[in-house]
């Protein structure tokens, strides 16, 4: 069923690197997997403390209300209850998460706990702590909170009116709005031969909902006043900066520590509001305290994804098809509390073109506060729902003007010979062959016969449809683009960690900096390393998972935005290269020879040329760490060696929001054929292709598994992932019984195509690809188009998800989406 | 006999007997990894959707946690942690590593479980069984391509 | 995940289960459990005492009767249905059963739980109204049989009182039968769901657009008969995230042409 395609016919770009062929590359088998298959991993809710405590967390049934009182003398009263925590007590324990955005959003105060209002269903008021899970829970039923319902509001655009105000102290729902303005859209305007404009497109709520819930154990040192954090939060460095102000101590307080991690997808990185709850909870009761997240807690007031509208697009397209850029007004709904935002307000911006050559972009953005969980960052964050734009926007058009839309693509895709390739808000695409991918998409779901699929559809009673989804995964944020929303931000560039070590009795042993969650960084990180030190990855011992007193950390690690191939083995590379100097320094001096003249292979190190001249490293290990009388005083080496790396940024123009956002740009060409039941709006997905290029695959088995799950995940939201509120703000989807996730049989059959377009700028050329561009989403969305119309007559497909009743709808009525369309030609 | 709140109870848990006194309302899930410390099988819901918990309860594959922990009073209980023998990975183990049917792991114990039930009834399932074998699994992170390839192989 | 605190029996015969039911008031059967304990963890339903029927053996089990009656205990499961050689006398039972779920549910899940439950999105309340089944309770004044139209009196509400138990399904042969649905995704909850029987009188029985299975009885089997036939029964579905009312009303004609459909064929 999988087809694999490596490395196109013609040269790409291809740097030499100086890491020879050998284990990179190559599909090793998985360090992780020996424990994970045999259930001997350990997931945070695995660990177990003597007398501790489970945490349930009182939550909010109203969308919106202010608190009364919370009276929670009752569920102290039950035998085995602990203890409690209420939003009066965190007010006075704490302060107010910090605020990435300027005003109004800076104005927003986040506490822990709800303080005097709760602003989401499901918004946690107080909290129990218990002898027993059950126990906690029926303590947390006793506690007596008092409600006023307050007006509330779901809607983005009305949210923007102001006419309920969830955050009094911001004095508007407006976290964070701007104008961005490339290029020159006004001439573009006149250039055009056509200008195709589209009222309104929506990009729905869902999330990647990992399969293991949030949740930690908090241990609480009272002699030396220091949390241990056992818990799955994927990018610790930052919920420590988060965390520590709010707790008033210092970062170095909070131990993070976890081992394996149940998928994160960007979810779980704002968990510092639950986590700083265990902590007041562990140090106020002394004891550990333990908190599962339950799933239907994790859809109703953990994170989502972000939703948002575009209104008022419009695009100039030349009579040949070729498109100069669009203008757009995008309304971004981040729920009740920013949180990691508003950096979706800017992480876009890292692909503002899609695949594109546009040069004149506007895009008026506004984020907004609604009464709705909030946001976080989920797998291909914010950069999907601007991608979903661009494509709509390519096959919108070409649908309206009666072009192809392959023919469209290709003829506005960013060309292989244009490589490395500066956008016009500053990004730096690196490498890439969009057309050839798109080619490989074609050929691999036979895109040569799709009329005779087309009739034998028809004659079954069903309408077919094909839909192209190119995408990019941008990956190594330049957390400089921070300081484009908020120039008081004292964020930029980028950095990971990794030590590696040569231990006494020889053994390597690697230590990260990053949380993985999944991503077989062991695995990678052996292959590297076995590399670099002639050893093998099975003599590579990588410690699972994280723990931030490891020392193995930096202010940026942790696992997210597409990078570790870059970051984290960038580092793994440094690290151990600095280390193979050293071992070469130490076996030198023991022979009395340069370093220059000792190789490393086999394990051993030794003289080139001269085999029988060698040290195995268990005696470099024993010399060094426990043998070293003699040694030359000189030999300044620990054979322990820390790397950091940083991605090459510079700074953003902060006055035209310009520079170079993030490093590398993998990319999604992905083609979707779908049969369409035209009585029901049921449809069935029955050809999929997915090209990706990430350039080098340091292990194409895990490209490939991370390539399966993006894709995925988006056809999962493409189809019938969404969170959906009713007036009350209930979320009316909050657990796998009504929010249908893709099961085996829902999967269609996929093939996988690749070729590597190497990065020129990272040292493996390598790419993250992690994310993906969600080109499921928007490979089934045109694809739907396709099926439902020809030119001028079909719905338009405006809306991300489109759950077989949507498409009914569309179906029946097919008029009332035309109207969001309107060509102007000249 | 009357309704009790709490009762020992005897389970044989791939081959080891363990004898709990366990809360009527304790769902089985719990009392496995909680009571008995075997971490192995994962809750990731709470509506029984996600198959995380899957277990073989007297040879019959369920969902550990649309069970109580009292009704499986003298049962004998196959969990993950009993399909490596001596240390070794069993085929199917084996088969999930070599065809990357893992990424965080999170699920794999129950969709092992699965997996085992299915091949035990169907030596040599189609696509389409293995997919209806797995049907009652969830994972968020492989898309099943390389599951439904691993179990293909290890049945062959 | 975290029932509140319940008491728990396990009798060894029918009639002490019968008794059990009798003294508690908050006391409730718990079949296979595969809805039962998931509104438990949702604190949704909260019994004081379960009485979990599963060594009841005289609950379990097929029989084919000489007449070709298939009598079906309460507690079969569903992947004892699929499995029965028996089932093959009203092939329908297996096809539907193999449909519920998945494997896990369908080990544990039984036959009475489904129907006592009576989700309205339900596979087998609609299917043993079209297919005329015959319900057999027994409480303490002795046994009765509801056929199964009559059985379904709500969402989550029966025949099968307070202290009484379904003992038994009865359904008569026949080869003419289809069922058709939209579920969310291959397998998952109906979105509405129609089972279709022409064996003698055409029935359909509609599922998911009210409390109880609607019965619409054919009197010819036409498409624009069946679509006239459930246009006249006024359907007045309820609308959720999944569908609004308008698109049930609309499946539900669609979904029984298809029924009908399939049922002539014969399964």
């Amino acid at each position: 069923m999988t087809e694999t395609i490596v490395t196109p016919e013609r040269p790409l770009v291809v740097e030499e690197g100086d890491v020879k062929p050998g284990f990179i590359g190559q599909s090793v088998p998985r360090k992780e997997d020996k424990r994970l298959v045999q259930g001997e991993g350990v997931f945070f809710d695995d660990m177990k403390r003597h007398e501790m405590g489970f945490v349930h967390f009182v939550r909010s049934p109203y969308a919106h209300a202010r608190i009364g009182s919370v009276d929670v003398s009752k569920a102290l009263e039950l035998d085995g209850v602990y203890g409690t925590l209420t939003g009066d007590e965190v007010a006075i324990l704490t302060d107010p998460f910090f605020e990435l955005s300027t005003p109004p959003g800076a104005h927003i105060k986040d506490y822990a706990l709800a303080v005097g209002r709760v602003r989401h269903v499901g918004d946690p008021v107080a909290a129990v702590v218990a002898r027993t899970r059950e126990l906690a829970r029926d303590a947390a039923e006793l506690v007596e909170v008092d409600y006023e319902p307050l007006p509330l509001v779901l809607d983005g655009e009305e949210a923007l009116k102001d006419k309920v105000v969830l955050h009094e102290d911001a004095g508007s729902n407006t976290v964070w709005s701007g104008v961005f303005d490339w290029g020159d859209f006004d001439a573009a305007l006149a250039e055009a031969d056509h200008v195709v404009r589209i009222d309104r497109l929506h990009f729905d709520r869902f999330s990647s909902t990992p399969l293991e819930c949030a949740g930690c154990l908090v241990e609480y040192n009272r002699g030396t006043g220091q949390w241990t954090i056992h818990g799955n939060h994927q990018m610790p460095g930052v919920g420590a900066i988060w965390m520590a102000p709010a707790l008033r101590v210092g970062i170095d307080k909070l131990r993070f520590v976890s081992q394996d991690i149940g998928g994160g997808f960007g979810n779980k990185i704002t968990l510092h509001p639950q986590f700083t709850v265990c902590c007041l909870l562990a140090r106020k009761l002394n004891r550990p305290v333990q908190w599962t997240e339950w799933r239907t807690d994790q859809h109703t007031a953990n994170t989502h994804g972000n939703e948002r509208t575009f209104l008022d697009v419009t695009v100039p397209v030349k009579a040949d098809g070729t498109m100069l850029g669009f203008s757009v007004r995008a309304i971004d709904d981040c729920g009740a509390f920013p949180r990691y935002e508003p950096l979706g307000c800017i992480i876009w911006a890292q692909v503002t073109p899609g695949c594109y050559r546009w040069r004149s972009m506007r895009v008026d953005f506004t984020q907004v506060c609604t009464n709705k969980s909030p946001v976080a960052p989920n797998r291909g964050y914010s950069r999907m729902q601007h991608l979903w734009l661009t494509e709509r926007i390519v096959d919108i058009v070409a649908g309206e003007l009666g072009l192809d839309p392959i023919e469209v693509r290709k003829r506005n895709y960013v060309k292989h010979e244009e490589f490395p390739y500066e956008t016009p808000n500053g990004c730096i695409y690196d490498s890439g062959d969009y057309a050839r991918c798109l080619d490989i998409a074609l050929e691999l779901i036979g895109y040569d016969s799709l009329e005779e699929r087309r009739r034998d559809a028809e004659a079954r009673g069903k309408l077919f449809g094909i839909g192209i989804g190119s995408t990019l995964d941008s990956g190594t944020n330049n957390f400089g683009q921070s300081m484009i929303l908020n120039p008081e931000l004292q964020f930029s560039g980028n950095n990971e960690v990794a030590t590696v070590k040569l231990d006494i009795f020889g053994e390597v042993v690697v230590t990260l900096g990053t949380v993985p969650q999944g991503q077989g960084h062991e695995t990678t990180t052996a292959q590297v390393v076995a590399e670099i030190l002639g050893c093998t990855p099975d003599d590579v011992n990588v410690r699972a998972g994280h723990d931030s007193y490891w020392n193995s950390t930096a202010g940026f690690s942790g696992t997210y935005a597409s990078q570790f191939a870059v970051t984290g083995l960038g580092a793994v590379k440094g690290a151990t290269e600095k280390l193979a100097g050293e071992m070469k320094q130490l076996a030198a001096a023991v022979f009395g020879c340069s370093p220059d003249d000792i190789e490393l292979a086999e394990s051993h190190a030794r003289i080139k040329g001269n085999p029988e001249a060698a040290l195995p490293f268990m005696a470099l290990g024993a010399i060094l760490n426990a043998n070293n009388a003699g040694l030359p005083p000189e030999l300044d080496i620990t054979l322990n060696v820390r790397h950091v790396y940083r991605p090459p940024f510079e700074k953003p123009d902060l006055e035209r929001k310009y520079g170079n956002l993030t490093l590398t740009y993998a990319t999604q060409i992905h083609a979707c054929a779908l049969e369409v039941d035209p009585d029901t709006g049921v449809y069935e997905i029955v050809d999929y292709a997915a090209v990706d290029d990430c350039g080098k695959r340091i292990h194409p088995q895990i490209v490939e598994g991370q390539v399966h799950g993006a894709t995925a995940q988006a056809l999962g939201a493409a189809t019938h992932e969404i969170f959906t509120y009713d007036e009350e703000g209930n979320l009316l989807t909050p657990n796998f019984y009504d929010y249908h996730v893709p099961h085996a049989l829902d999967m269609p059959p996929m093939k996988n195509g690749y070729i590597e377009s190497e990065s020129p700028f990272t040292a493996l050329g390598a790419k993250g690809m992690g994310e993906g561009g969600g080109a499921g989403i928007h490979a089934v969305c045109a694809a739907l188009q396709n099926a439902l119309g020809r030119r001028g007559e079909g719905p338009i497909v405006w809306r991300s998800c489109n759950p077989y009743q949507s498409v009914w709808e569309l179906m029946q009525n097919p008029g009332e989406t035309r109207k969001l369309v309107s060509v102007e030609s000249r | 006999m009357d309704p009790v709140s709490r009762k020992t109870i005897t389970v044989d848990v791939n081959g080891e007997g363990f004898e709990r006194e366990v809360d009527a309302r304790r769902l089985l899930i719990h009392f496995i990894r909680d009571d008995l410390d075997l971490t192995g099988s994962h809750i990731g819901c709470d509506t029984g959707n996600c198959g995380a918990c899957s277990v073989l309860v007297d040879g019959v594959l369920v969902k550990s946690c649309m069970m109580l922990a009292i009704q499986a009073d003298g049962a004998r209980i196959e969990t993950v942690e009993g399909l490596a023998q001596d240390g070794e990975l069993n085929a199917l183990q084996q088969s999930f590593s070599d065809h990357h049917a893992l990424q965080c792991g999170y699920c794999t114990p129950g969709m092992l479980m699965s997996a085992t039930a299915l091949l035990r009834q169907n030596g040599s399932p189609s696509d389409e069984e293995i997919r209806r074998g797995i049907q009652g699994n969830i994972c968020r992170c492989t898309g099943y391509v390389n599951i439904v390839e691993a179990i293909r192989a290890a049945s062959e | 995940m975290l029932l509140r605190e319940v008491e728990y029996a396990r009798p060894a015969s029918v009639q002490e289960a019968l008794r059990l039911l009798g003294e508690h008031d908050g006391a409730r059967a718990l079949a296979g459990g595969q809805t039962l304990i998931n509104v438990m963890k949702a604190r949704v339903a909260s019994p004081d005492v379960l009485v979990d029927l599963h060594d009841l053996q005289e609950l379990r089990g097929i029989e084919l009767g000489a007449d070709g009656t298939l009598d079906l205990g309460a507690m079969t499961t569903y992947a004892d249905v699929i499995d029965s050689a028996e089932v093959r006398a009203r092939p329908i039972l297996a096809e539907v059963c193999a449909q519920i779920a998945d494997v896990q549910v369908r080990n544990r899940g039984t036959i009475g739980g489904n129907v006592c439950s009576n989700d309205p999105t339900n596979h087998l309340p609609p299917l043993l109204v079209a297919i005329g089944a015959t319900m057999t309770i027994l409480g303490a004044d002795g046994e009765r049989s509801v056929p199964a139209a009559d059985f379904f009196l709500g969402v989550y509400m029966t025949a099968a009182g307070p202290g009484e138990l379904l003992t038994k399904i009865s359904v008569p042969p026949g080869k003419h039968d289809g069922f058709a649905s939209v579920p969310i995704g291959r397998d998952g909850t109906c979105i509405v769901n129609v089972a279709a029987s022409l064996n003698g009188e055409a029935r359909l029985a509609i599922g998911c657009v009210d409390a109880v299975p609607v019965l619409v009885k054919l009197e010819a089997t036409d498409e624009e008969a069946i679509r006239q036939a459930v246009h006249a029964a006024n359907l007045d579905p309820p609308a959720d995230v999944h569908a609004s009312a308008d698109y049930r009303r609309h499946l539900a004609q669609v979904l029984s042409v298809r029924a009908v459909a399939q049922a002539r064929k014969g399964s």
